[in-house]
């Protein structure tokens, strides 16, 4: 716990100068966020990265993200302890790894049990084993919201009443009363802050995003943990302004699927701060904005939850995931894709190969890598990195072709017009 | 699996929650899929290597040119992902998934009546057949409630060949409840039968014929709630009536059944042996056939704890002094002992197996006969054990190792609690009872993980040959962390490590703990406890002994014969046999 608050501390005091300042508020809000959750276990609620929060967050109680544990112990070092332990309990290893990290912290009582957990069904199975493993152990309260994969207005409705009845759980278990006009404005920031979101991918073509794999995840938790908080809006208006001003990049372009494994060294090698070569968007900061507007407004604030906690990229069929990741290498005119493969995660690993096919298919050079985005004993990253390099430089090397029969093409219509090159 | 006649309107389906009576109203031929792939290329290619044996399996089956309709339900990641791939394929004529709610009240059987409208047209238009409450409701099973004395298989998906293998090693009936086995519908009601109306009936009735039912949305209306209001499987939230499942009338043994890469089962398999007071036996396959061999050794044992194995013991009847031969045909090596009428060792012997398991147990048996000056006719009783118990014909019966092992460990170490045995292919642990009999037995899964041939392949990494791997991590000075127990992992880690010039010592002393990680994993799931005696090859390398001895807070005991403690205890137990004390 001293580390996090450290970390909190230099985040918010000494944060990193190279970083744009849109990135040095979301690394304090992610800090912040897991921190708080964790210092005050009385009013946290346990719940996972695709939960919806404003419910808690009208309520005044703070979301502890089962994904946000697994890298932030991983942050600290901590995980082999923790999976170990999980292990010893009888957790398979064939289980996702932050999912083991998070039983291991709880079931050793590292952390205290919050006095509720409320998950969804999206995005896979471990969110149906470990927070009713949990809630079994501890005789901890759970909610759990079943989300339907396919968007229509009765499924809407559905995901919407089973929010109403969490609120009212919350409300209850706290002993807090829902401020209902809170709550809806709070959505109306989950919608505005989305909708910057979104208008920042096209800003980020060409231009240096100054990031790496650990802060693409501290943007993915803030994006989740704290949408709807009018800091986390302020970041997303910052960041349309960094990108607005950032330096040119003439480098390769990638656009990252899934967790990324931000402790590993090989990989940091490649693609962490690098002017040659950069993550211009993940997925996991993008999976709930929506290209096409909403059909429902904050005025009935259940309801624009449940869309878009239905419409999220991750939920449903795994083509809807393609989908936008090529909408992402479109609009950040990205050379590539690279769907990273988490150990245990098998919504990602079974339609691996299928993103790499549909993202080919749209022009998109991909690679499936294996590895764990949260167990660094389990990915030494050392193969990896060899596959990433030798994938990187293909993508140089086509960019390089590319670029070149550009160059020809426009002087041989600049010689057309009489012009000299 | 035959192929059918009619394939283009047989309709297979994978999950027990899958409307197979609803399709059949409308005259398909529905069919679980028990198919078992043979080879994993085309998952591993369209999907990924990690994912679950049954997964694979029904995509390798999908591709296959005499299937043409299936219906899928969102059941679990892998199946969302099954679907994914077999529709970008366009391999099936007909491919659906019905969206499973996760909860089971009011709302979710609304939700699944409207997927059940929405197959129901789906599936009409596909098949231009309409559909028929006569022939919905003739194709429902009576479910039968069971009583009788049996094993019941519980867990993941039962590949046909575990079931295979169960019915063909345990005494009793199998029982399988599986998540795929356990379909049982309610019987539906008489009424939903009636047929609707004539026309002329209707003339002279009161009664408006916009009261009369639609017999398709009639039959929904009953058969939504009863589809998904069946015992649930783990993928639903609430689980709590899954418990009866364990302890049920009759129940003698359970085998729990889990799939390597689906996690479901592993948590219930977690939470029925803290409380079961049923024997439990847990198995873990990758859904191919190929686990086939191990399981078999494993389901013998549990066989002979159930109902005792003095049935499998046929003596032959000899005058003169009694001499019993137990032979241990192991992966590695084939070890023999002959114990006279007090049970003492006369001879033993012990050579590598090689290619032919037969052909050095016949070896083991004539040296171990030449050395104890004996012939074939002068041994009351042959006992064979270990992997290729099988092969020796000229044994009078068989014992597996595991009850074999733990009466040769209590001749090796009286008063011992725990036998941790790690062989050239296996690694086992068995808890013994105050007498000495087996309370509890876990094995590793299929793969070589944690075994000799493991450590065997890690030596020869490090181009080093055994003796001294077995030694040279004992000077060991920085903790070096193995995380992978898969050998092709592991390889590549000690790889990588050598090439970050980590000293050779740590190297071995971080396999050697990572090989005690996983026995101390194994030993927790049958609640060992010290004195602790290891048997098997791995006993020698003192190295691995030093490290398990260290995970499990206890010093590990040895004996130099630990090697041929399987043959000792098959000696032993003919002998007891031959006593008429098996029964005791």
């Amino acid at each position: 716990m001293k580390a996090f608050q450290i970390k909190r501390a230099l985040s918010e005091y000494l944060p990193d100068a190279w970083m744009h300042e849109s990135s040095q508020q979301a690394q304090l809000l992610a800090v912040s966020a897991i921190t708080g959750a964790l210092e005050h276990p009385e009013e946290s609620v346990l719940t996972s990265i695709f939960m919806p929060n404003e419910i808690f967050h009208a309520l005044g109680l703070r979301p502890l993200i089962a994904e946000a544990v697994g890298d932030f112990i991983a942050g600290a070092h901590a995980e082999a302890g923790c999976i170990s332990f999980a292990e010893r309990e009888g957790i398979p290893n064939t289980y996702c790894s932050y999912h083991r990290v998070l039983l291991g912290t709880l079931l050793s009582n590292i952390f205290e049990m919050p006095k509720l957990i409320a998950n969804c069904s999206v995005a896979c199975d471990a969110n149906n084993l470990t927070f009713r493993t949990l809630s079994a152990r501890f005789g901890t309260d759970q909610v759990y919201i079943d989300v339907p994969m396919g968007y229509d207005e009765e499924g809407c409705a559905y995901v919407a009443d089973q929010l109403r009845e969490l609120a009212r759980a919350a409300s209850e278990i706290y002993g807090r009363r829902l401020d209902e006009d809170l709550l809806r404005k709070k959505v109306a920031c989950s919608i505005r802050t989305l909708d910057l979101v979104a208008r920042s991918l096209r800003l980020r073509a060409g231009r240096f995003v100054k990031n790496n794999m650990g802060l693409e995840m501290q943007y993915g938790l803030a994006l989740h943990v704290l949408l709807g908080e009018p800091e986390t809006e302020r970041m997303a208006r910052t960041m349309v302004r960094d990108y607005l001003t950032a330096e040119p990049f003439d480098g390769v372009n990638v656009v990252w699927s899934a967790a990324a494994p931000f402790f590993c060294v090989p990989l940091q090698r490649l693609i962490d701060v690098n002017t040659d070569q950069q993550i211009v968007a993940s997925d996991m900061c993008f999976d709930q904005v929506s290209f096409s507007g909403w059909e429902h407004d904050a005025s009935d604030p259940y309801l624009a939850m449940a869309e878009r906690l239905i419409k999220n990229s991750y939920n449903g069929p795994g083509q809807r995931r393609a989908d936008r990741l090529i909408e992402l290498c479109e609009q950040t005119s990205a050379d590539g894709a690279i769907i990273f493969c988490h150990w245990g995660c098998k919504e990602t690993l079974g339609v691996s190969q299928l993103l790499v096919r549909e993202l080919e298919r749209s022009g998109y050079p991909a690679i499936a890598l294996d590895g764990d985005g949260c167990d660094r004993a389990n990915f030494p990253g050392g193969q990896a990195a060899t596959r990433m390099g030798a994938f990187l430089e293909m993508l140089h090397a086509k960019k390089d072709a590319r670029e070149a029969a550009e160059a020809e093409a426009l002087a041989a219509e600049l010689e057309g017009l009489g012009v000299e090159s | 699996m035959a192929p059918s006649e009619n394939t283009e309107l047989t309709v297979y389906y994978p999950c027990k929650y899958v409307p197979a009576e609803l399709l059949a109203g409308f005259g398909a031929r529905v069919e679980a899929v028990s198919f078992e792939a043979e080879s994993f290329e085309d998952a591993d290619r369209l999907a990924h290597p990690n994912l679950c044996g049954f997964g694979k399996s029904l995509i390798s089956f999908a591709l296959r040119d005499d299937v043409h309709a299936l219906v899928l339900t969102t059941c679990c990641d892998v199946m969302r992902r099954v679907y994914d791939v077999l529709s970008e394929e366009r391999c099936l004529d007909f491919l659906w998934i019905i969206d499973l709610p996760h909860l089971q009240g009011p709302r979710e059987v609304a939700r699944l009546r409207r997927e059940l409208e929405r197959l129901a047209r789906g599936w009409k238009a596909h098949s231009g057949t309409e559909f028929d409450v006569g022939r919905a409701l003739a194709s429902f099973k009576p479910p039968t409630l069971r009583h009788d004395a049996r094993v019941t298989l519980l867990g993941a998906h039962g590949p046909g060949s575990l079931l295979e293998v169960a019915e063909a090693s345990l005494s009793l009936p199998v029982e399988n409840l599986t998540c795929t086995g356990g379909r049982f519908l309610p019987t539906p009601p008489p009424q939903l039968g009636r047929s609707p109306r004539e026309a002329a009936c209707e003339e002279a009735c009161d009664a408006h014929p916009a009261d009369e039912a639609d017999p398709l949305e009639a039959f929904l209306d009953w058969y939504a709630p009863a589809l998904l209001h069946q015992t649930p499987c783990m993928r639903m939230n609430d689980v709590s009536s899954r418990t009866g499942q364990i302890g049920a009338t009759g129940q003698a043994g359970v085998v729990y059944h889990t799939m390597k890469f689906c996690d479901y089962y592993g948590f219930e398999y977690l939470e029925a042996q803290r409380s079961s007071s049923i024997p439990i036996l847990k198995v873990e396959t990758d859904g191919t056939r190929q686990s086939a061999g191990q399981l078999r050794t494993r389901l013998q044992a549990f066989d002979e704890t159930l109902v005792g194995m003095n049935d499998t013991i046929r003596a032959r009847v000899s005058s003169g002094p009694v001499y019993v031969m137990g032979v241990d045909s192991g992966s590695t090596s084939t070890d023999a002992v002959i114990v006279d009428g007090a049970g003492k060792i006369v001879a033993t012997q012990i050579i590598p197996t090689g290619a032919k398991a037969t052909r050095s147990a016949h070896r083991v048996m004539e040296l171990v006969l030449a050395k104890a000056g004996l012939k074939r006719e002068d041994i009351t009783l042959c006992v064979a054990t270990g992997y290729g118990r099988d092969a020796i014909q000229d044994a009078d019966t068989q014992i597996t190792e595991i009850t074999c092992h733990a009466r040769g460990a209590r001749a090796l170490a009286p008063g011992v609690a725990t036998i941790i045995d790690i062989g050239g292919q296996d690694s086992k642990v068995i808890k013994l009872g105050e007498a000495g009999e087996v309370e509890n037995f876990v094995m590793n899964d299929k793969c070589a993980a944690g075994t000799g041939r493991f450590l065997e392949m890690m030596a020869n990494t490090l181009e080093m040959d055994l003796e001294r791997f077995c030694t040279e991590g004992l000077s060991w000075k920085k903790d070096v962390k193995i995380s992978s127990m898969c050998t092709v992992f592991a390889e590549s880690e000690v790889v990588s490590l050598v090439a970050d010039d980590t000293a050779v010592p740590d190297i071995i002393h971080g396999l050697d703990m990572a090989v005690a990680a996983k026995v101390s994993a194994l030993a927790k799931r049958v609640k060992a406890s010290a004195p602790y005696l290891m048997t098997g090859g791995v006993a020698k390398n003192e190295g691995v002994v030093t490290a398990i001895g260290q995970v499990l807070g206890s010093p590990i005991q040895t004996s130099g014969d630990s090697q041929l403690c399987g043959a000792l205890g098959a000696a032993l137990l003919g002998l007891e046999a031959l006593r008429g004390e098996a029964a005791a």
